[in-house]
């Protein structure tokens, strides 16, 4: 029989103790966010955007960006509503660019989206990795699942995205990349794992991103080494693993290119 | 015959332009049991889209969201339903069921919220430095 949903609560322990009884089948760890849907809290978060300071900050993990993209993926605010914010608070177009070049990414992925449908979920291209589809696993080991690959980046990304639904846009791409590129698993995989937990779980930006980094809707794969992490984690991460110096994405690109790709760089000796 | 608004969740805000064009409309959201079960979101995302709804004059039910829509016309006697553009493909099908299941004579109107670019070209989407060297412009100089 038809029934409505409550609309009454006291407060919010009380409306996640109800969606609990409502949704029993959500899936563990069961966390909850801190962030706070609806559209009064997404125009205070508009508000603190600082667009100068995000062209400079942004790809730090802890850089100037703006949390919005929960709301903007559920329509709570729209892009054109938020470009306009930021057109209006900077002093000039050049300020204001990078933001919205940014914007634009979510806007090229809805596109795409509206053009091939539930194809989202096919590799756009062939891997050009040096493997095909075949070479990649269709599960999430449970190293991963549980946070105890013993690699405190990755276990502390896994744990954020569990607790704060959230994760800065470099810390995806690490992640989507250790899961494809190191671990040899179907983007597809990952990717369904991340819209389980994501607020802004959206299938367009979020497979795309994932095809990106797999390298089926890129002319390369994505990967990264220490450096790079450490660099723009600011060292948080790697100060304190005990694998400092000996994990995975210790080396110069060339070396993690041979160690990963070792199909894909013969390949390439063999047109030379 | 009356109009009712359908909420869906690519369309949350309170200046949704369907619920804006029938203020006084019944208005509906159904959480699409199937796709939950599809994607087995985690709780916290149910908590945070609850949260987004609890600020709009809604009434929010869960089910078959089709059905649903059409049992909610059916109790405010309606026969026009209005709600807002998505890419996704699921919702052309509850689209597609219910204008297939409602009477003779009902209509389902699609709002489009205002767009990113307003570019009427088909746009090459190969690649993003592509897209965006054609509507950059537009992007940073919006009418």
């Amino acid at each position: 029989m038809t029934k409505n949903m409550r609309r009454d609560f006291n407060n919010r322990d009380e409306l996640v103790n109800y969606l609990r009884e409502e949704f029993p089948n959500a899936i563990q760890p069961e966390h909850i966010s801190h962030t706070i849907g609806g559209r009064k809290e997404a125009e205070k978060r508009l508000r603190k955007i600082h667009p100068r300071e995000y062209t400079t900050s942004r790809n730090y993990l802890n850089g100037s960006v703006s949390h919005l993209s929960a709301y903007i993926r559920h329509g709570v605010m729209n892009l054109a509503e938020v470009r306009d914010y930021i057109l209006n608070i900077s002093k000039n177009i050049h300020e204001a660019e990078k933001f919205i070049n940014e914007l634009g990414w979510r806007d090229y992925w809805q596109r795409i989206y509206a053009q091939i449908g539930d194809e989202i979920w096919k590799d756009r291209e062939e891997y050009k990795t040096g493997y095909t589809a075949k070479d990649y696993n269709n599960n999430l080991p449970e190293d991963i699942l549980d946070a105890k690959t013993g690699l405190r980046c990755i276990d502390e990304f896994t744990n954020a995205l569990y607790k704060t639904g959230y994760l800065h846009n470099h810390a995806r791409m690490y992640l989507a990349s250790y899961i494809v590129h190191h671990r040899k698993i179907k983007w597809q995989t990952g990717a369904r794992w991340f819209l389980q937990h994501l607020l802004d779980g959206d299938p367009a930006s979020n497979n795309l991103s994932w095809q990106w980094v797999a390298s089926t809707f890129s002319h390369k794969p994505y990967f990264f080494n220490r450096e790079n992490l450490e660099k723009f984690t600011e060292g948080i991460y790697c100060r304190e693993c005990p694998l400092y110096k000996k994990c995975p994405f210790e080396g110069t690109y060339e070396e993690l290119e041979a160690r990963l790709f070792p199909n894909r760089l013969s390949n390439r000796e063999g047109h030379r | 015959m009356n109009t009712i608004v359908w909420i869906h969740g690519d369309n949350l805000s309170p200046y949704n332009p369907a619920l804006l064009a029938q203020k006084d409309a019944p208005t509906i959201f159904v959480w699409d049991e199937t796709l939950l079960q599809e994607y087995q979101l985690s709780l916290k995302r149910i908590v945070f889209i609850y949260e987004c709804l609890l600020e709009l004059p809604i009434t929010i039910r869960k089910g078959d969201v089709a059905q649903e829509i059409i049992t909610f016309t059916q109790e405010h006697d309606a026969n026009r339903i209005l709600t807002t553009q998505s890419p996704s493909p699921r919702f052309k099908q509850i689209c597609a069921t219910i204008l297939r299941e409602m009477p003779k004579g009902s209509t389902l109107e699609i709002y489009k919220e205002r767009p990113f670019i307003e570019i009427d070209e088909q746009l090459d989407l190969k690649r993003f430095s592509r897209y965006w060297e054609k509507v950059k412009y537009k992007a940073l100089h919006p009418k």
